[in-house]
């Protein structure tokens, strides 16, 4: 599935504890090389929970900058990439509460008919994919995220886990969850789309 | 629930999977924007100096080698004039003539000595990658002073005008290095930079500073 493509494509091939070492030693270029391999995916995942892209470039470049500054911290445990997204997740949802709350005063549902039909795609009803679209956004925090992360951005079930501090059976429980809330809100749609 | 919507709903994932906060592509992502603003945040103190401040490094450099041939010519002002040769009326534009510099004020003499303490202290501030809050607002009060020597008397003597114009440069330089930081100045830095060397300061520097080193 092409989806999955999107989360190994950037998987890093640098020898990363040697990276980490030489920023931890003040080496810039080290540092950017470090970005390099990680700021796509994170870019991507911010901008997939966020759905703005000053939102996103904020959340990356405060993920990186905590990272930065507390790559210290990182014992190795676990690989960079699951560490900074767990970093990601936490800096996108606590900011999001604000901007969720701003955003509660100001919805403009109009926004929606917006979203563009990319070329290729097969023809979805408008208003089923915005009624689906509403539907993410309704999620609980943990269920969209988990959601988004595993059928939207195609990370594995394992890498969810490592970035959510969670075991792989929670991640599937989560999802399971996510799609049952998902399914219930779409069959609602089309009892009042039959009548 | 059917099974008929559980196939709905897959398919109406992978569509969402194109359709829902769908991000760009990695080439049309921000990813040097934010590079710039997380470098300025995490290494600060390895920053890499930039062409603009090497070229600054060098444009000081020479600002101080007039300043101590001003310092030097003032000191010994008391001299009869001297003549100035026959040189053509294009290289008397470009250079600045021992003869048509007067005697100037302690004050202006004094100012002109912190500015060129400053301006050696330059290159080991840009080292790393700006200067310091209170080496910036230095910069920024001899400005204001180089602003009203050249509306004042002073400025009546064209050589000494001259150096203050190329000072007055230099220090607006250094007052804006430390707004680098901001990637939205980095345009106007560079427009600033452009417009030195359309007038030449480095070329008409090295002149008035030959001119010095051959007279004393």
């Amino acid at each position: 599935m092409t989806r999955t493509a999107f989360a190994l494509q950037t998987t890093p091939k640098v020898n990363e504890p040697e990276l980490i070492a030489r920023v931890l030693a003040g080496d810039r270029l080290a540092g950017r090389e470090l970005y390099d391999a990680h700021a796509p995916r994170v870019y991507r995942l911010a901008y997939r929970l966020t759905g703005d892209a000053e939102l996103a470039r904020e959340f990356t470049q405060d993920t990186f900058v905590r990272a930065f500054q507390r790559l210290a911290d990182f014992r190795g445990d676990a690989a960079f990439s699951t560490w900074i997204h767990r970093i990601t997740i936490t800096v996108v949802a606590n900011a999001m509460r604000k901007v969720r709350r701003l955003r509660e005063r100001e919805t403009d549902l109009s926004d929606l008919d917006a979203a563009p039909t990319p070329s290729g795609s097969r023809r979805i009803d408008p208003d089923l994919r915005e009624r689906l679209a509403k539907a993410i956004d309704g999620l609980p925090e943990i269920y969209r995220t988990t959601l988004i992360m595993h059928d939207l951005e195609g990370y594995t079930h394992t890498e969810i886990a490592g970035s959510l501090g969670v075991a792989e059976g929670t991640c599937k429980s989560r999802l399971s969850a996510a799609r049952a809330q998902l399914r219930a809100a779409l069959a609602e749609f089309a009892k009042e789309y039959e009548s | 629930m059917t099974d008929e919507n559980r196939d709905r709903l897959d398919e109406l994932l992978e569509d969402a999977a194109r359709t829902y906060n769908r991000p760009p592509d990695e080439r049309h992502m921000p990813l040097d924007q934010i590079w710039e603003s997380v470098e300025a945040q995490v290494f600060p103190a390895t920053r890499r100096p930039t062409r603009y401040a090497q070229w600054l490094r060098v444009a000081a450099a020479l600002i101080i080698g007039v300043g101590i041939g001003r310092l030097s010519l003032m000191r010994s002002s008391s001299r009869p004039p001297v003549t100035a040769g026959p040189i053509d009326s294009v290289a008397r534009k470009a250079s600045v003539k021992v003869a048509d510099v007067q005697p100037v004020d302690p004050a202006t003499s004094r100012y002109l000595g912190q500015a060129a303490a400053l301006l050696i202290a330059l290159p080991a501030e840009t080292n790393t990658g700006r200067p310091d809050e209170a080496f910036t607002k230095r910069a920024n009060d001899l400005l204001l002073t180089t602003r009203l020597l050249i509306d004042s008397q002073s400025g009546s003597d064209p050589a000494l005008r001259n150096l203050l114009e190329d000072l007055e440069l230099v220090l607006v330089q250094v007052v804006r290095l430390e707004k680098e930081r901001d990637p939205s100045r980095r345009t106007e830095m560079e427009l600033i930079r452009q417009a030195l060397d359309q007038r030449d300061v480095i070329p008409r520097l090295r002149t008035a500073v030959t001119e010095y080193a051959a007279d004393d």
